[in-house]
């Protein structure tokens, strides 16, 4: 293969002017494809605008819908609730706001009033832990008696209400335990041991002294205090009525009425 | 007015804390928790007794009774603790959702509706079949075909006769006759 390369110095500078022209190029086209990606992005904002003002209604009533649309949202980044918190400030987050009218940062005020209502009203017998599974199933049955019952609602829902909480500093967060999501809505902090003891209920169900004592090699005046703790905290409930002590985890409580 | 709808013949429908959750039997030792449960048990027992239509419980007739076993768990909640709950029933964090018989504590009676309650609502459906003024035996009240559809439709006497105590003392009913031929009027 014949090369085409010059030889001697001239080549050099050649090359040197080359590569210049070549990064002149490349960056003229990475702006324009930048600018056109931008507009682009401009374009599918103001649709999702439109299609948000559109099908409010739907958005509202069906999680299904809400949760495809959320992920739209994130597609194009745009998140759903920072828009609900910028409203105002027409600067920033002026377009989220523009997107998410009020009428769907009102939808999920509600669903984080009811999650609040719910923790509120279990937290003396689950401790202030609650799954978001079960929190979601609560929401979405209502509460009996009450006229108006229950909101659609998906986990997403529930999880992206408990985010939007984090302004007000009130404590509720999501936590995960053994894989599981549990909203937490007491800021009391486990500790290490609790959180260990917590997740191994969270996969057995139940547990004893005993069988702490045995899988963790821990001490049992360990075991014994942890589980004291937790019990305190009504984060476990126990069981006398067997040969030993069962302690199990509250989750199974919420239903009826 | 609440009619009767469900058939007291169906077996009571128990709740999955109370199918599948064994430590429901023993009552909580931290404080929260102990009161969250006893509610739960008064919710329970009024629920059943509801179904069922009974107004009164004894300790002893009932600790072996499914309200109180659950044969399926092997589980029962002990006499003792059942009197813990009567006594939450009886206070006013229960609601006086309860009233012991005597101080002996051995029965008491379940306040489903409270005597109360109850003489709300017969004095509703007095009020409804326009039988203000007239005078009703307490059998026609509680056996009458008239009030087949009502709650109170077959209850017990001795809670009719609570409840219309506290008509006459509203001078909304005047009750009078002997034990088993008792007739009250209305106004």
């Amino acid at each position: 293969m014949s090369s085409r390369r010059g030889v001697g110095l001239g080549a050099f500078t050649d090359r040197t002017s080359t590569a210049s022209a070549y990064q002149t190029r490349g960056s003229e086209l990475k702006q324009s494809r930048a600018a056109s990606l931008l507009a682009q992005r401009e374009v599918i904002q103001s649709l999702l605008h439109n299609f948000a003002v559109q099908h409010v209604d739907t958005i509202k009533a069906n999680p299904q819908f809400r949760a495809e649309f959320a992920r739209m949202c994130h597609a194009v980044g745009v998140d759903p609730l920072a828009g609900s918190n910028a409203r105002g400030k027409k600067s920033e987050g002026g377009l989220r706001a523009k997107v998410f009218g009020a009428d769907l940062k009102d939808f999920y005020c509600s669903v984080a009033v009811r999650v609040v209502e719910l923790c509120q009203r279990t937290v003396a017998e689950n401790g202030g832990l609650i799954g978001v599974k079960e929190c979601c199933e609560a929401v979405t049955r209502g509460r009996a008696g009450l006229i108006g019952g229950g909101l659609q609602v998906s986990e997403d829902d529930i999880k992206a209400a408990v985010k939007s909480l984090e302004p007000l500093h009130s404590g509720f967060k999501i936590i995960i335990i053994a894989g599981k999501e549990f909203v937490r809505s007491i800021p009391k902090e486990l500790n290490t041991d609790q959180s260990t003891v917590l997740e191994i209920l969270q996969l057995l169900g139940n547990i004893t002294i005993s069988l702490l004592v045995l899988n963790l090699s821990w001490p049992k005046a360990r075991a014994k205090t942890v589980i004291d703790d937790l019990q305190a905290d009504s984060l476990v409930w126990v069981d006398k009525q067997c040969p030993e002590w069962e302690y199990w985890s509250p989750h199974g409580l919420l239903d009826e009425d | 007015m609440t009619t009767l709808t469900q058939n007291q013949s169906d077996p009571f429908k128990f709740s999955e804390h109370y199918t599948g959750y064994p430590p429901f039997f023993t009552l909580q030792t931290s404080a929260s928790a102990r009161q969250a449960q006893l509610k739960r048990w008064s919710r329970l027992i009024q629920r059943y007794c509801r179904h069922y239509k009974i107004f009164q419980i004894s300790i002893v007739d009932y600790q072996d009774k499914d309200l109180f076993r659950n044969a399926k768990l092997n589980k029962k909640l002990y006499p003792e603790d059942i009197r813990t709950v009567i006594d939450f029933m009886v206070s006013q964090d229960g609601q006086q959702r309860a009233e012991w018989v005597t101080s002996a504590k051995a029965s008491a009676w379940i306040w489903w509706r409270r005597p109360e309650e109850w003489a709300t609502s017969i004095a509703a459906w007095v009020d409804e079949t326009g039988q203000k003024g007239s005078v009703l035996t307490l059998y026609e009240i509680v056996e009458g075909d008239a009030s087949e559809n009502q709650e109170f439709h077959g209850m017990d006497m001795e809670v009719l006769r609570k409840g219309l105590a506290v008509l006459a003392k509203q001078n909304r009913a005047q009750v009078f006759g002997t034990d088993d031929q008792q007739g009250v009027k209305f106004f």
